[in-house]
């Protein structure tokens, strides 16, 4: 590590934010962050790194008050704070950006921006005007372009975040915490999200940086703090740092985050979809006619900004939700409407998009969570009773075959990590045998070696003769696990890629905002027929 | 956290919550205690407690007390049912107040059974109590599948069918099965081959039926914790979303528990019925299904803690009865002393501060002990 400047804490400098030797332990036993120290300079961007698991999040909410520290000291520009909530360290300055944003969405733009702090006349009602007026004169000062008076149902992902930031702002925050701002922005978005940063910062703002793409870091930060394992890995200037380097500080090795993998040799179709159409509750239409085939041994990646269907095609391949028309089809036989029980017979697997929701029961045992798709097995009953010993010996398997950081198969589910928690998922559905595979966001807000691990296996898996169907909001992952790529639109198909090699996120960016569409032509060519 | 840690927690926990709920009880004791004088007051108070915490297993003279014990075990032959029951059926979420109507329910069918239905000494018994499960069983099918199939919140429906049962069991009663000879409302008596066998002979009532109690417990801990019925109770308790798209059947497992619900509520009221009476003679909902509620809770729907709290209650209700018999302590304040324990055993964050430094304490040394084992990482 010759050229990684390290930083060192000095007594001279007033920190905008100091965190001195926080300790922070959960109920469940969980040492999420041990002696951690951070400082960051008025005025700088500052990237808080590391794996899943490694307690970036437990620091910054202790930072905004959600949590507070087990031992440990925080300062905001030299004064000692203890914040016992969220109101107390706005109070202070500081604002904070959610992953999931925290807006309401039948409200219009203004409307979340003064949610709690809204202007009123004579103490009556809400005093709309006032609030467009404040969020327009925000708006144009941080060269955040918001719509007021759009309801935030109706506004795009990037545009949600934009008036999160300005929540923070007109509530006078200082110092912004930003956690993965970037997860589910389009790169176009986040050129834009990134000049915005960069105006704040020549404003004086302080802006702390949570994500997990290096490149992001690279280009937009100062310094950097490497978390690993609830420790830091001590502070460092961005310039002179390479990628590898960060891999190495996160994670302890190198991480290869290319997937190697032989060209596919599709065989015949698995699933076929038709003229799909669905109209959600609020009259939009989501799906608007999508076709596609999805082959045995590739995977199709399904890429786009979120909202633009993908949720809705994937509800409707797993019997969550059905369409108003069209078909689909797996080895010739309808899937639309059977159950769960059904799909799963038929040899569909879905890797959830939410996994805390969907893919575990978090107070059960990891051992409960696997079997929980084949419990009725013959394999697992000796008539009426469990034959544990084989239920036990499988859960062994799976553990180390997918690497699952726990004490035993009894450890609950939800004592583990973001990342282990994922590898459980997909340890399940990746060991029925399937045909067909759904993997929604399969690696979404987990660790570099998690996520590693389950690109492999999803490749194993495909080579192997199952058809997987991937949506991912994270384009580099589509662009270099996919075979063949769709990108969706409006809910329609906007293009077709059979080869994804010589594609670029320029590109696909511009066909995932709608700048550009392919002719039906080249979107029809993905049905095989 | 360790597990003697853990262990340890829960233990201070427990005395604590008893300790409390004893400086309330003592309080109330003195309040109401009669006597003229403090020191009177003092010493009736002192007898009161003395009855409650020792009274039920030995005698002034300290020698053991067989028949307050047998009574003790006695009563809880219903309510380890109830118990069970319940847990069966909060084990899935379903918060189903059946019960209580299932435990009469159950106890009527039997004893028409018993009445009527005339058979050989070993079965009839067995045939009675079999016949008010299944009648039991098949009522939970309606609070059951109104959930299931038309999202019926269970816990109303459930709860009016309690009083819908009281009352048909009170008409049938009234009008066409009581014994008119006596003078008060009362089936005939049950045909002497239909009674359950005494464990002891010492009139505590204390029948074959707290064997049988047991081996329900067992049998109900295989089911929620060795069957894939057991399984998916629990998942669907833990989280349905998951439950559903794993492809457990999540409406015929809501159906099922409570019908297990049911069937366990039947065979608790059979039991008590032809263990303890020799006609039908209830007029009112007999109680048991509450206090099988809160035997469910203070095991925390483990089948296997089920005996032990259905003995906390049974011993803390003949205590407290002695207590109003010998030292004239008010029946009332029996129900003020158990919602006080009750109170601090579901408190979930009751102690947490300590059991937060445990955890510390705990994560603190295990991390210490891994970096001594791998060096420096």
């Amino acid at each position: 590590m010759a050229d990684a400047k390290k930083v060192e804490w000095s007594d001279k400098e007033t920190y905008a934010v100091e965190m001195k030797s926080i300790s922070k332990i959960y109920p469940n036993g969980v040492a999420a962050n041990q002696s951690v120290d951070l400082f960051v300079r008025k005025g700088e961007i500052h990237a808080l790194m590391g794996e899943n698991g490694a307690g970036k999040s437990t620091l910054m909410k202790m930072l905004f008050g959600m949590e507070q520290p087990t031992s440990g000291e925080i300062s905001i520009n030299g004064e000692t704070v203890k914040f016992s909530s969220p109101n107390a360290a706005i109070a202070k300055g500081v604002g904070m950006v959610h992953q999931h944003f925290m807006l309401v969405p039948s409200l219009t733009v203004a409307e979340n921006i003064v949610l709690g702090t809204a202007p009123t006349k004579k103490g009556l009602v809400i005093d709309r005007k006032k609030a467009v007026r404040i969020t327009e004169e925000y708006a144009a000062r941080f060269h955040l372009n918001v719509d007021p008076n759009a309801r935030v149902m109706d506004i795009p992902v990037g545009m949600k975040q934009k008036v999160e930031i300005l929540k923070a702002l007109v509530r006078g925050a200082k110092i912004l915490i930003l956690d993965e701002p970037t997860a589910v922005l389009t790169s176009q978005e986040t050129e834009e999200l990134f000049r915005e940063l960069t105006h704040l910062k020549t404003e004086g703002y302080t802006i702390l940086f949570i994500s997990h793409k290096l490149n992001e870091i690279l280009e937009i930060t100062d310094r950097m703090t490497v978390l690993r394992g609830g420790k830091s890995m001590g502070v460092y200037e961005t310039k002179g740092i390479t990628k590898a380097e960060i891999s190495r500080l996160m994670v302890g090795r190198d991480v290869v985050l290319t997937v190697e993998k032989e060209k596919a040799q599709p065989g015949e179709t698995i699933l076929q979809v038709r003229n799909l159409e669905y109209t959600n509750e609020w009259g939009r239409k989501m799906l608007n006619g999508i076709s596609f085939d999805l082959r045995a041994g590739e995977i199709l990646g399904v890429a786009g900004v979120e909202g633009n269907g993908q949720k809705e095609l994937v509800d409707m391949l797993f019997g969550l939700n059905q369409p108003d028309g069209g078909t689909a089809a797996v080895g010739g036989k309808s899937i639309l409407g059977l159950s769960q029980k059904k799909l799963r017979q038929t040899g569909v697997s879905l890797v959830p998009e939410d996994r805390m929701l969907f893919g575990i029961a978090a107070d059960a045992s990891i051992e409960e969570n696997l079997i929980a798709d084949r419990v009725a097995s013959k394999k697992y009953n000796r008539g009426s009773i469990f034959r544990m010993k084989a239920i036990r010996g499988d859960t062994k398997k799976l553990i180390a075959d997918y690497a699952v950081l726990c004490r035993s198969g009894k450890q609950k589910v939800k004592m583990l990590s973001g990342g282990n928690i994922q590898k459980v998922v997909v340890a399940r559905e990746f060991s029925n045998d399937p045909v067909f595979i759904l993997a929604d966001q399969p690696t979404r807000g987990i660790d570099v070696g998690a996520t590693e691990l389950i690109r492999k296996k999803l490749v194993e898996l495909s080579r192997a003769g199952a058809a997987v169907l991937l949506v991912s909001a994270d384009l580099n992952e589509v662009m270099e696990l996919s075979d063949s790529l769709i990108v969706m639109y409006g809910g329609k198909i906007a293009a077709y890629f059979e080869d994804t090699a010589e594609l670029n996120d320029k590109i696909m960016g511009e066909y995932m905002l709608g700048v550009q569409t392919q002719p039906p032509e080249e979107t029809r060519k993905v049905c095989h027929d | 956290m360790t597990k003697k840690r853990s262990l340890l927690f829960s233990l201070v926990r427990s005395l604590c919550a008893i300790g409390i709920a004893l400086l309330v009880a003592t309080l109330l004791i003195f309040i109401s205690a009669g006597g003229d004088s403090l020191g009177e007051r003092l010493r009736t108070t002192g007898e009161a407690l003395q009855q409650l915490l020792i009274g039920p297993l030995f005698r002034k003279s300290g020698a053991f007390n067989t028949k307050n014990f047998t009574d003790i075990l006695a009563a809880m032959i219903p309510t380890i049912f109830t118990g069970l029951s319940v847990c069966v059926m909060f084990s899935a979420n379903q918060f189903n107040m059946g019960v209580e109507g299932g435990c009469m329910l159950g106890a009527f069918v039997a004893a028409m059974c018993a009445v009527y239905v005339p058979m050989a000494a070993g079965l009839h018994p067995v045939f009675c109590v079999l016949m008010g499960a299944i009648v039991c069983g098949l009522m939970m099918l309606i609070p059951a599948v109104l959930k299931a199939k038309l999202n019926v919140s269970e816990m109303v429906s459930s709860l009016m069918l309690n009083y819908v049962i009281l009352y048909i069991i009170k008409y049938f009663m009234n009008t066409y099965l009581s014994d008119k000879t006596k003078g008060s409302i009362q089936s005939y008596p049950f045909l002497d081959t239909a009674k359950i066998a005494p464990l002891v002979d010492n009139g505590s009532n204390l029948s074959v039926g707290f064997l049988v109690a047991l081996v329900f417990v067992a049998l109900t801990a295989l089911f929620l914790y060795r069957t894939r019925w057991g399984y998916a109770i629990r998942m669907i308790g833990m989280n349905q979303s998951f439950a559903k798209y794993a492809g457990l059947p999540v409406a015929g497992t809501i159906i099922l528990c409570q019908v297990v619900g049911g069937i366990l509520a039947g065979l608790g009221g059979g039991i008590e019925m032809l263990g303890r009476y020799g006609t039908y003679n209830w007029g009112a909902l007999p109680g048991y299904g509450w206090t099988g509620m809160t035997i469910a809770i203070l095991a925390g729907n483990n089948p296997l803690f089920v005996p032990l709290a259905a003995l906390f209650m049974a011993y803390l209700d003949k205590g407290c009865s002695l207590m109003s018999t010998y030292c004239g302590v008010p029946s009332q304040l029996i129900s003020i002393i158990q919602a006080v324990i009750f109170l601090f055993f579901a408190a979930e964050q009751f102690l947490a501060n300590y059991r937060q430094k445990l955890v510390v304490k705990s994560a603190r040394e295990e991390l210490a002990a891994r970096e001594g084992g791998n060096g420096n990482g």
